[in-house]
């Protein structure tokens, strides 16, 4: 955990912004360690540590926002950036409309440590390194012909310090750990991939090396490899159709993150990204009547639950974590906050501003924004409760509107499901809508034993741009009468 | 050089002291370093304003086969040490990786253009400021609300390895985006130049603006199979998919199109090149492993002649590097970073006025592979859409989503625009190592797979 030498530091910068005529600042000292594992085609392909250790500035002046950062940890440095911050504000203030307002926040003397049960830092890199080497053997035992097979994790430890004019001193430190095995399977003039137990990248979540053990990668690789195999010759999924779709719990996870985490984004409502990112459907006015989906559909913004890739103790704003709902039983009642745009509305913040790193800006990121679990019991039960319809599992490609409305999905695998049973596997599926359609169609959310706390460790936000790692909690759903299969 | 960069010679000293504080049998070192500064408006005002100073010391060791590497940012000496030791005792522990080809031997380079303006690295908040003001004030004039960025950057790579590899540059970029927004409908440009005293903030203005005006009040056009005009916003998208493919590691992992198709017709007459010698570009002669950087016909009248490699894919493919590696991505080890897709003859209102039915696209958005060896994207139009009619710009239509084979939708090109546009990537994190210029296009056919209602 950051100590003494970090505070001195801030407490400098902050006195200097505030000498220099700054009416808020906070720094924040950031120092994140990484390691990225990759082992393809039976070697480690890639072994990548980094360490890297700065601070910022964001500070109000003239009414107006500046921001500067510096990897330099010295007195001189935390001048100059103070001072740097209060003059990129004052530049800031050319076009200013009104001045910034920020919603009231306890500030507090806090430290927090997420909850781990084994230190993927401790341990040998060997003891790291096994478990990927047998499950990529194993991948390639199952199934020789494999062009590609891949095993990797991350694990990431970030200690951080955040110190306000206002009075906050708060230190915490962090952990995640992901994992991932992934295999591709060329031929037939196709190519397919499979991968776990998330979809593209990682899943990850705040917690220790008992998170990688958790997925039994070996165990699960041999199915994947047959699977990645079994996508070349399988049936095309039906062109243009309409019919009930099973969404898998971590392809469920990626249409949650797309179509209502980053709608919700309160930044993003009153058009700050407008020209990039884009605005959000769900505007101010909808707010407390909207229907965003049926009444199955129960969304929570959470970051206290364990595990969680936006589980923390406090935002990079020294607001506390929190829980609420951004849906509920359907209704559109709650947006990530800051503390200005949550003042914009005459609320206070919820506690989702956080920043890729010390070099950044920190911005409105999901947290913990999780589909909540309903009571249609197992994916097997929901599929049994099914006639005729197509299970998606997995995400292969995402794409959504900048109003976050009309969005299109492809998933890894289908199956079609006839008279209650899985029949058939599908090869490049996909599925299209309108955000609030498609949630309004959603009948069946399959119970708590299928829930699983899923972690986005690559969401782009911002410009400059920054990753932003997210959870997302989802149990298998059902959805009628989607419009399936457009690749043409 | 000014106080603003740290300088080659500076750079050179922690490369060495890297180098010497190894334990190993081989060893790289790179330093990136940036001042990056960026201010962010919207809804008219200045909201987000960022300044920072970035830096990042990167040691890779090679013992045997065993390689290993770390990253710091801290350039100081005792940093230095640190990273060296750190990457040192970790080669020793990590096993063999037999696919291991060594490092890149010291091969002379060819000096690129400089790619560095003082003007543009000493540029102020103030500067960046009142760029943002007159684009906000454009749109005011207007009746419009405007969002955007103006950036200046000047970035700094080193790059040296125990076999003799040296390798620094430079350089700066100014550049400007400009959403403009009413009631009903959008309009968006951009701009990019080396020099902040020409970037074309007036020019960016004035496109945006009109854009927007004339996209007002949109109708409905029903999703379907359309000729199109593609501005080169909406070019620049399609040729950076293609480009990520135009890899010796995509055909290597058999996701390319060009597949066992080198020799072959695989798009229309359009010829695409990597050239990171061109003076209009963001030049660069040397790739991320301090190697030169081949210019490339990577596609020529339509016929596939060339992929890119790294020194590592080169090696295990037994190809010939042609040195374009990216900063290390075991998923993406190399790519084009200086693509330009050969100019035509026309006049964008030529390609407009060739057009008897067609859609102009302004951009794209949130673009996506769902087949990468068939080229397939989805993704949607944005800031801009309209129907052509005889010739003639007809009326606002209502944003599409698409579904498209990229490639496909350049084997029916129709007309290439004649003036060039200096491009770069959308998103963007951390260096910028790649730029593109592109023209405008009409292609034959492709095909939109649904609507929005906006
Ligand atoms: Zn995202």
């Amino acid at each position: 955990m950051l100590g003494s030498v970090e505070r001195d530091l801030a407490h400098r910068a902050l006195d200097t912004a505030r000498t220099r005529g700054a009416t808020y600042a906070d720094a924040r000292f950031v120092r994140r360690a990484v390691e990225d594992v990759l082992v393809k085609n039976g070697h480690l392909q890639n072994v990548d540590r980094s360490d890297i250790f700065g601070f910022s500035v964001r500070a109000i002046a003239d009414g107006a926002w500046g921001f500067a950062a510096s990897p330099v940890l010295t007195a001189d440095e935390a001048d100059r950036v103070a001072a740097l911050a209060v003059e990129v504000a004052r530049a800031s203030a050319l076009t200013k409309r009104e001045d910034a307002r920020l919603a009231p926040v306890k500030p507090v003397t806090a430290t927090y440590t997420t909850p781990v049960e084994i230190d993927p830092w401790t341990m040998r890199f060997d003891e790291r390194l096994q478990p990927l080497l047998d499950a990529d053997a194993a991948m390639r035992q199952a199934q020789p012909t494999l062009r590609t097979t891949r095993a990797s994790y991350e694990i990431w430890r970030e200690e951080k310090l955040f110190v306000s004019s206002e009075g906050a001193d708060i230190a915490q430190t962090l952990y995640e750990t992901g994992a991932s095995i992934a295999a591709e399977s060329v031929g037939n003039g196709e190519q397919q991939i499979r991968t776990y137990p998330g979809s593209g990248g990682r899943s990850q979540n705040t917690a220790g090396w008992e998170y990688a053990l958790k997925w039994e990668l070996a165990k699960n690789a041999p199915r994947l490899a047959d699977e990645a195999v079994a996508l070349l010759t399988a049936k095309q999924c039906p062109q243009d159709i309409r019919t009930s779709v099973i969404l898998s719990s971590n392809q469920l996870m990626l249409q949650c993150h797309e179509s209502c985490g980053h709608p919700i984004e309160l930044d993003r409502a009153l058009g700050t990204g407008a020209a990039f990112a884009g605005t959000s459907f769900l505007t101010p006015d909808r707010l407390g009547s909207f229907r965003f989906g049926s009444e199955h559909v129960n969304i929570a913004i959470d970051s206290t639950r364990t595990g969680g890739l936006g589980t923390f103790g406090y935002d990079d704003e020294g607001v506390p974590a929190s829980e609420g709902w951004a849906v509920k039983d359907g209704v559109f009642v709650g947006y990530l906050m800051s503390r200005e745009t949550a003042a914009a509305l005459g609320k206070t913040s919820n506690g989702t501003m956080r920043a890729d790193g010390w070099s950044r800006l920190p911005l409105i990121r999901m947290t913990n924004v999780s589909v909540m679990p309903g009571s249609a019991g197992t994916l097997e039960d929901l599929i049994a409760d099914t006639d005729d319809g197509i299970y998606m599992d997995t995400n292969r490609s995402w794409s959504i509107d900048d109003k976050r409305l009309n969005f299109q999905f492809g998933t890894q695998l289908g199956w079609e499901i006839k008279n209650g049973k899985r029949t058939t596997m599908l090869r490049n599926p996909t599925y299209t809508g309108m955000t609030p359609e498609f949630w309004g169609s959603c009948d069946a959310v399959c119970s708590e034993s299928e829930w699983v706390m899923w972690g986005t460790p690559n969401c782009g936000k911002g410009q400059p741009g920054q990753i932003g790692h997210t959870g997302h909690g989802a149990a298998p759903a059902r959805f009628r009468n989607v419009r399936v299969g457009v690749v043409n | 050089m000014s106080g603003v960069t740290v300088g080659e010679g500076a750079l050179r000293s922690i490369c060495d002291r890297a180098l010497q504080a190894v334990d190993g049998d081989q060893a790289e070192v790179v330093v990136i370093a940036r001042n990056a500064a960026l201010t962010r408006f919207a809804n008219a005002a200045i909201h987000q304003n960022v300044v920072s100073r970035e830096a990042e010391l990167r040691v890779r060791v090679v013992r045997g086969t065993r390689v290993a590497m770390v990253t710091t940012d801290r350039l100081d000496d005792e940093g230095v040490r640190l990273v060296a030791r750190d990457a040192s005792d970790l080669a020793k522990i990590t096993p063999e990786n037999p696919t291991f080809g060594g490092l890149a031997g010291d091969r002379d380079l060819v000096p690129a253009p400089s790619a560095y303006v003082e003007r543009t690295a000493e540029a102020t908040p103030l500067d960046r400021a009142r760029a943002a003001k007159q684009l906000c004030d454009a749109a005011r004039g207007a009746s419009l609300s405007a969002a955007g960025y103006v950036a200046t950057n000047m970035q700094e790579l080193a790059i040296a390895n125990s076999l003799g590899v040296w390798a620094y540059s430079a350089a700066t970029t100014s550049d400007a985006e400009l959403a403009v927004l009413g009631d009903a409908g959008s309009g968006f440009a951009q701009r990019l130049s080396l020099d902040v005293r020409t970037l074309d903030i007036a020019g960016c203005a004035r496109e945006a603006v009109d854009k927007a005006k004339a996209a007002q009040k949109p109708r409905d056009l029903a999703p379907g199979t359309y000729e199109v005009v593609l501005e080169p916003y909406a070019v620049r998208d399609l040729i950076a998919f293609l480009g990520s493919q135009l890899t010796g590691n995509a055909v290597e992992e058999g996701r390319s199109f060009v597949t066992g198709k080198l020799g072959q017709k695989v798009t229309g007459d359009v010829t695409l090149v990597d050239d990171p010698f061109d003076p209009k570009g963001l030049p660069r002669g040397f790739d991320l492993e301090g190697q030169p950087s081949q210019r490339l016909t990577l596609i020529e009248r339509g016929v596939a002649k060339a992929v890119v490699y790294d020194s590592q894919t080169a090696y295990r493919t037994g190809q010939k590097n042609t040195g374009h590696a990216l900063p290390p991505n075991p998923f993406q080890p190399a790519a084009p970073m200086h693509l330009r897709l050969e100019p035509g003859t026309k006049t964008r209102e030529e390609l407009i006025k060739e057009s008897k039915r067609a859609v102009l696209i302004t951009r794209f958005w949130y673009t996506r592979w769902v087949h990468q060896l068939r080229t397939i994207v989805t993704g949607m139009t944005r800031d801009g859409t309209f129907a052509i009619e005889d010739g003639e710009i007809a009326y606002p239509v209502k944003n599409f989503r698409f579904t498209q084979s990229y490639h496909d939708a350049l084997g029916g090109t129709l007309g290439i625009g004649r003036d060039l546009s200096l491009l770069v990537p959308g998103e963007q994190f951390g260096l910028q190592v790649s730029s593109y210029r592109v023209p405008a296009l009409r292609l034959g056919a492709f095909t939109f797979t649904g609507a929005t209602q906006y």
